[in-house]
């Protein structure tokens, strides 16, 4: 297997000739795999050739893997407001560096993005990045995500918001969720809902459970998450019978309990999806009691020292079975996407006391390598593992996405090359994000990206 | 006989070729918790604190074992005992003290525990003693500070020196001088607990067959860790029932419970609290002739405790305040004596 | 291991004796006098010292025992010793002669802290020092009143006591010290 990368171009630079040979070309549209050899000319796709017989031999999927660019439902660049943990420019960055080239950015930023001016600050930030990755990004559910009253959500859709949402919170008011959730589906957009009861998580540090009580921590039960599904859904149950183009997705869902309520809604016909972090997928609550184990790795472990702050996120990391379930959901196609609610802090915010350190992980550039850790591990097909990277992101954004995901021969090139018989060590040099706050500092992940290409343009090359 | 040689650490007393046991090393630069100590680090500290005990019994109770050690005493939370505690054991061993309290420092006004490590260990402290709102704080602290760090209570998490003091305690006054198979019970708001978190631990690793008992709002969770710890051999039982906790009970562990509880919804009232699981002498009267009563203070006289069982004969919380010197003296003897 | 006897069992008897008649000698008499060991080896040895005082003088003198480890100036070494079982001074030290008693004489560092000890229980009048085997190579100006065999040797050497009371055997052996592979558990 041979596959030949040119660099020595900049960022943002169109990529003028590329040429991959013998490289694992995973499809997710078509839901074929296989050796290819891809040939880049010009910015575009000019030929992709699925290679069989002689050609093939030798050429496995656990190397050079080449696939659509990844897009990411769900993160947070800080800008505008608190630049010093990300701005628009660092994230963009940063996402190449984890192979996405479409990032849809939360609103809660300060001041928040609840009108058409903050998403223009947002925009301009990203052409001026020089990074050709797509920024979209979500306007808020309600003015100043108070919960009391709808933003300006039909000026918001005019100037391009690719959604609603009032994340980091869940939209306080069940009548301005319900308003919120038939307006938007008359502008052909998503509500997309934190779902958290607020009272029963009140200074909850982690998850209720057996690693909470033994570690003296608040905790937050799951039924918390369970609670606001049911409402979200029983809401939406009512919505969607007179509004047929209602969408609500659920994002960055954690346990058994709410996922089944979605995959009931679904069977019911509800037009729910969702999506699931990378690490709910990955990490458990035990991490916090000090191991360092995959969740589907069932070993005890203290290797590390108990209470990193870099484990406090919101939803909070949960325990084994709920990660399974996770799993389970992703197999089954109860959760269409992962999304990696990447959440940098600056270390004033998070290197402090675990009750006192603000939520949320820097994960964006580490996504596809704890995927990939899953993928090793025979726990997700890589053609899965793909998808919910690529397809599921997409069919919620749906006309925001843009093209399909996938290399089409005559298209500007949109993709991400990564080897899989490399490793990377998290280290705060390595990561390209402001936010250093990774749990995986120290640790190596499965998977090395080599080259990331966004519409023709190059957005991340490996040294 | 062993080829190995130990490096002449005294050269007089060269290693002698051991027909007696190896001896057990204290391995710990920090005492976070009373986790990761095994039985034998507990059989060490119980016999230091022995050897402390004797040196609190002299004329002046003093020696010179940590002369020249610097031991900074940082509290965020008021407390009295434990702190004078601290800095008497600190004193008997001739180390110098520094006692920074949360009111009175630049603590109040917003400087971070990373910063105040920093601060204490330029000014040369060796040892750090930390209490802190917050769980996990003194492994923050532990990560930042070169010498060693121990903990005097996190948040809700650990207690450490009141465990083995507890367990001290309970050692010289329970006939045979050990709690193995004894019944010893933990009553009260065991939720909000470090001295339970830390005695589950401890009267575990000892052998001891220990209860917890309290109003359900009160034990939630530890139950699943009850099932948990069986699995892994340190059984526990949990009960709401208080007779059936206090049956044929050794020893009664009553917990403070705190008017805050009423707040938070998790308890109807301290005058329910004290008549439904109040220790009381007819309560008292379900365990053995002769239980120990014990408390680790501040005693609520009249909710948890009644005042006559307080200060009754078969009480030794005192005695748990004075075997607290001769135990905080020995851990930190052995914790300067780790990492040097 | 490459070790040789230096004192047999009959030597520490022989040497014991001398110096018990050495110590009534010096003190010209038994007024006043008392034995502390310091533990380890130093109690048993004290406690045969005593014996043979009593044979030859018809006195029991009192005997104590005295654990160093609080009054050390070198703490890194705590965390390997066992702790033995501590002090015992059953009887009043201000004015009385006391002879400390141990088993190998070095640096000088364990007397000065058996001293430091001392004092802190009470003014003795007299402070005298009685050693199985002085090897040299003192740090502190320190020196044994009553040596029961002097025996140069190099750092690299061990000397090792064996009294019965406590290893089953008598005797004294040297020994040159090997490279210590890492100690297992410790930091």
């Amino acid at each position: 297997m041979t596959a030949e990368v040119l660099p020595r171009l900049a960022v943002g630079e169109r990529v003028a000739g590329l040429e991959i040979s013998g490289a694992w070309l995973v499809d997710p549209t078509s839901g074929r795999e296989g050796p290819a050899d891809i040939v880049v000319s010009d910015g575009a796709v000019e030929a992709v050739a699925w290679l069989d017989g002689a050609d093939a031999d030798g050429i496995g999927p656990d190397g050079i893997v080449v696939a659509p660019g990844l897009t990411d439902l769900h993160a947070h660049f800080r800008e505008p407001g608190n630049e010093d943990a990300e701005t628009v420019a660092s994230g963009c960055a940063a996402a190449a560096h984890g192979g996405f080239t479409t990032v849809c950015l939360m609103p809660n930023t300060d001041p928040p993005l609840d009108e058409p001016g903050v998403l223009g600050r947002v925009l301009a930030a990203a052409s001026a990045s020089g990074s050709p990755v797509r920024v979209l990004a979500y306007g808020c559910v309600s003015a100043r995500r108070a919960g009391e009253q709808l933003a300006a959500l039909g000026e918001l859709a005019d100037a391009g918001v690719a959604g609603f949402s009032d994340d980091g919170s869940p939209t306080r008011s069940a009548a301005v969720f319900r308003s919120a959730l038939a307006y938007a589906a008359s502008l052909g957009l998503p509500i997309v809902e934190h779902a958290e009861d607020l009272p029963m998580t009140e200074g909850a540090e982690a998850s209720d459970g057996l690693v909470a009580t033994i570690l003296g921590l608040r905790g937050s039960p799951a039924s918390a998450e369970a609670v606001a599904v049911a409402r979200a859904l029983a809401i939406l149950a009512e919505v969607a019978v007179d509004e047929p183009a209602a969408r609500l997705h659920l994002t960055h869902l954690s346990t058994r309990a709410a996922l089944d309520l979605v995959r009931r809604a679904r069977a019911a016909g509800l037009p729910v999806t969702c999506d699931v972090t990378p690490h709910h997928l990955a990490l458990t609550d035990e991490w916090i009691a000090g191991s360092r184990r995959w969740a589907w790795d069932g070993a005890e472990d203290r290797s590390a020292a108990p209470y990193d702050p870099s484990l406090r996120v919101n939803p909070p990391l949960r325990s084994r079975d709920d990660a399974a379930a996770c799993l389970e959901a992703l197999l089954d196609g109860t959760v269409d996407a992962i999304a990696t609610d990447h959440a940098p802090h600056t270390a004033v915010d998070k290197h402090v006391e675990f009750g006192l350190a603000a939520n949320g992980i820097s994960g964006i550039e580490t996504t596809l390598g704890l995927v990939l850790a899953a993928v090793d591990a025979g726990r997700l097909p890589l053609l899965r593992a793909i998808k919910a990277l690529t397809v599921g992101p997409a069919g919620v954004l749906g006309a925001h996405a843009g093209r399909r995901p996938g290399l089409v021969v005559g298209e500007p090139a949109d993709l991400v090359v990564f080897d899989r018989s490399d490793r990377w060590t998290v280290t705060p040099a390595t990561l390209l994000s402001r936010g250093k706050n990774s749990p995986l500092l120290g640790l190596e992940v499965p998977g090395r990206v080599l080259l990331t290409v966004v519409g023709g343009r190059l957005a991340y090359v490996a040294e | 006989m062993s080829e190995r040689l130990e490096a002449p650490s005294d050269p007089e007393h060269s290693p002698e070729g051991e027909p007696s046991p190896e001896p057990v090393a204290w391995r710990h630069r920090h005492l976070l918790d009373v986790d990761a100590l095994s039985k034998d680090e507990l059989e060490l500290v119980m016999r230091t604190a022995d050897e402390m005990r004797d040196v609190l019994r002299r004329p002046i109770p003093r020696v010179p074992a940590l002369r020249g050690r610097s031991m900074t005493i940082l509290f965020y939370e008021a407390s009295t005992r434990t702190r004078v505690s601290f800095e008497v054991a600190a004193k008997n061993l001739s180390a110098d003290v520094v006692n920074i309290s949360a009111a009175t420092s630049s603590i109040t006004k917003g400087e971070s525990l990373v910063d105040t490590v920093r601060t204490v260990e330029a000014l040369g402290a060796d040892l750090l003693v930390l209490r802190h709102p917050v769980a996990g704080a003194p492994y923050l602290a532990a990560n930042l500070f070169g010498g060693s760090v121990l903990n005097a209570g996190d948040g809700w998490h650990a207690h450490p020196t009141q465990a083995l003091l507890d367990l001290y305690t309970m050692r010289s006054r329970l006939p045979g001088g050990t709690v193995a198979d004894r019944k010893v019970v933990i009553l009260g708001d065991v939720l909000h607990s470090r001295v339970a978190r830390s005695n589950i631990w401890s009267l575990t690793a000892a052998g001891a067959d220990l209860w917890l008992c309290g109003p359900p709002p009160l034990l939630r969770g530890f139950d699943a860790w009850a099932r948990r710890g069986a699995a892994a051999g340190r059984r526990f039982t949990v009960t709401s029932s208080v007779t059936e906790a206090l049956r044929d009970a050794d020893v009664v562990m009553a917990l403070r419970i705190q008017r805050e509880r009423m707040t938070g919804g998790l308890l109807p009232s301290l005058r329910e609290y004290a008549a439904r699981y109040g220790l009381t002498s007819e309560r008292l009267a379900l365990a053995r002739p002769g239980a120990l009563v014990m408390h680790p203070g501040p005693m609520n006289e009249g909710v948890e405790i009644a005042p006559d069982v307080a200060a009754g004969a078969q009480s030794a919380i005192t005695d748990q305040v004075t075997n607290g010197v001769a135990i905080r003296m020995a851990v930190l003897h052995l914790l300067a004596g780790s990492g040097a | 291991m490459i070790g040789r006897q230096i004192m047999t069992a009959d030597e520490i008897r022989r040497a014991t004796i001398r110096i018990s008649h050495e110590i009534v000698e010096k003190h010209a008499g038994t007024e006043g006098l008392a034995l502390v060991g310091i533990q380890r080896r130093g109690v048993p040895l004290a406690h045969r010292l005593a014996a043979a005082i009593r044979e030859h003088e018809a006195v029991e003198l009192p005997v104590g025992a005295l654990d160093i480890t609080f009054y050390r100036d070198d703490l890194s070494t705590v965390a390997q010793q066992p702790l033995v079982k501590g002090t015992d001074l059953p009887f009043d030290l201000n004015g009385r002669t006391i002879v400390l008693v141990d088993d190998v004489l070095y640096t000088g560092r364990t007397i000065r802290a058996a001293m430091d000890a001392l004092v802190d229980f009470g003014r003795p009048q007299a402070i005298r020092l009685a050693v199985l085997v002085d090897r040299g190579h003192r740090e502190l100006p320190i020196r044994a009143d009553h040596v029961g065999k002097n025996v140069p040797t190099s750092r690299e050497e061990v000397v090792r006591v064996h009294l019965a009371e406590v290893d089953d055997v008598d005797g004294v052996d040297i020994e040159r010290a090997v490279p210590e592979p890492a100690l297992a558990g410790r930091e």
